[in-house]
């Protein structure tokens, strides 16, 4: 049995997603904050919570909470989240529920730099980083996701078109979405992925996610509330976080255990306290950010076997009619990846439980399940898991 | 031209360890508690807690658990690619550590998981810094290894 509904998402926003050389992250993450207030009928001033996912540059050791409880006027703040945006949106139910505080906006914005190694500009001299950094070897995000894919191909027994197979359903939901970056160039094939060209082998351009700019907020707020808001309440039904390992440095033996890691436990809690059963999913909001993790994602969520996630993949649950709809927006591969992701999924699927999303909606949405995860291979994960009205 | 790829900033803490491959050795936190290696090195032993760890000299034997042939590299990389990154996990336990490092003196599509690979060490010049590489561990001994840094074929150097 659900649990009793005591807050909800009100609103969402997304800007415009893509190269915006005109804007700077601060004016992204505004134009989020305040669009996502509108889309809920909530005034700004009556935010009372903030989970800020960008950093600030304000000042010195001000923090992002910080600069942002300023900046809206230095009201006392009853709640400053940190930590990826599904986990934090759970948090942040449990906060509502318990009178910590009333509305809670997570946003990120970033305009002008790049995540991906064009990101990084040769120095004169050796550049000094931190004593166990990747950067000395000349790997960076997506070198590590590589690492993980070969692996996971040699102990499965699994192909660079397996993977392929996630770009290409991806694509395709892309392609029904206006607002992504990658729909207007149409849908791809296996051999267009493996054809690509290779950034960090196993993975090609198309494994991987883009690297655009763009921000985006979630509102979140009570339940007496969210019922008297602008739209249709979207009821989170609970949620989970979990993390198992450091930035990237090492991760030891073994990779795949059955048990699953991070993801595997937000995923049972999540499901556990939401009262959901993974067979009630109607739409899956996925962290995708290579091909692999999506494959990764669906075995340690319990859709599928570990394994056996590319196979999952080939049959099309994860295709809008398939069992499992997934990133039905695009997700991070053609939708748009704009540095710090996190809360995307969320906001994809709280639409689709809106019933807003027109030739790519999922008939009859009732219950979303969003996944965040990053900060190492599946090293931080969020998972939340909401209803409709 | 000089080297110009990140080198570290090296904590004290650490300080051993970058003496260590000065000296031709790669050491290892290891628990004396419960025996079990640390890797990357942390204040405590990760299995036991224990705060009692020895830097301990490991044979520089180790094994490739994965690699990624990188074809973008970040600053000054991207004038070495196609180069390899590898994971090595070495050979001593209980629990391999496993290691990120660049190769040396290997073609990268030789590269396979399980290779058996040894490492070797780079002074850097003009720089306090010495670093390690992976080379086959069937490769030539450690004076052909250390001419082979200097040929143009080695991804990790800029000439």
């Amino acid at each position: 049995m659900p649990r009793p509904k005591q807050a909800a998402i009100a609103g969402v926003y997304t800007t415009k997603q893509g190269k915006l050389p005109d804007r700077t992250s601060f004016s992204l993450q505004l134009e989020a904050i305040k669009g996502a207030c509108d889309d809920a009928g909530i005034p700004v001033e009556e935010v009372d919570g903030i989970i800020p996912l960008s950093m600030s540059d304000h000042l010195p050791g001000t923090t992002a909470t910080q600069f942002w409880a300023a900046q809206l006027g230095e009201r006392p703040l009853g709640l400053m989240e940190t930590g990826g945006a599904s986990g934090a949106l759970a948090k942040a139910a449990l906060a509502i529920e318990n009178g910590m505080c009333e509305v809670v906006v997570l946003f990120y914005g970033k305009a002008g730099s790049r995540v991906g190694p064009r990101g990084t500009a040769a120095t004169d001299r050796a550049p000094r980083v931190p004593d166990w950094s990747f950067y000395q070897s000349g790997a960076y995000m997506t070198t590590w996701y590589a690492l993980w894919a070969q692996r996971y191909m040699h102990e499965f027994g699994v192909t660079h078109a397996d993977l392929a197979e996630v770009a290409v359903f991806t694509r395709h939901h892309a392609t029904l979405n206006p607002d992504s970056i990658m729909g207007r160039k149409g849908e791809i094939t296996v051999q267009d992925v493996l054809d690509s060209r290779p950034i960090c082998e196993p993975l090609n351009l198309l494994d991987c996610s883009l690297d655009n700019d763009g921000g985006y907020a979630i509102v979140m707020t009570s339940a007496e509330r969210a019922r008297s808001a602008r739209t249709k309440p979207v009821w989170v039904l609970g949620g989970a976080e979990s993390t198992y390992t450091d930035f990237y440095t090492t991760i030891n033996d073994p990779w795949f255990p059955e048990e699953g890691k991070a993801v595997r436990r937000a995923a049972d809690r999540a499901f556990e306290i939401s009262g959901i059963g993974r067979d009630e999913i109607d739409v899956a909001g996925l962290y995708d950010c290579f091909t692999i993790t999506t494959i990764r994602d669906l075995e340690e969520m319990g859709f599928c076997k570990l394994g056996e996630g590319a196979e999952y993949v080939k049959e099309g649950h994860c295709r809008l009619g398939g069992s499992m709809p997934t990133n039905t927006d695009g997700g991070l591969l053609s939708n748009s990846h704009a540095g710090d992701p996190a809360g995307m999924h969320t906001i994809e699927v709280v639409r689709q439980l809106r019933g807003e999303c027109g030739e790519r909606q999922v008939p009859g949405a009732r219950i979303g399940v969003s996944l965040q995860q990053g900060w190492a291979v599946h090293g931080m994960a969020g998972v939340l898991v909401m209803a409709a009205d | 031209m000089s080297y110009r790829k990140p080198l570290p900033q090296i904590e004290p803490a650490n300080q051993t360890f970058w003496d260590g491959l000065a000296q031709g050795e790669f050491r290892v936190p290891r628990c004396t508690n419960c025996g079990h290696y640390n890797w990357v090195p942390f204040p405590a032993c990760r299995s036991c807690l224990s705060e009692d760890q020895e830097w301990t000299a490991v044979s520089g034997e180790a094994t490739v658990w994965s690699f990624s042939v990188v074809h973008r590299g970040p600053g000054a990389f991207d004038d070495d690619v196609p180069y390899a990154v590898v994971l090595a996990k070495l050979a001593e336990e209980p629990r391999g550590c496993i290691v990120i490092g660049n190769t040396v003196g290997i073609d990268p599509a030789d590269l396979y998981i399980g290779m058996p690979l040894r490492i070797v060490y780079e002074a850097i010049e003009g720089e306090d810094v010495t670093v390690f590489r992976f080379a086959a561990a069937d490769a030539a001994q450690p004076d052909d290894a250390d001419a082979a840094l200097s040929v143009e074929n080695q991804p990790a150097t800029v000439a």
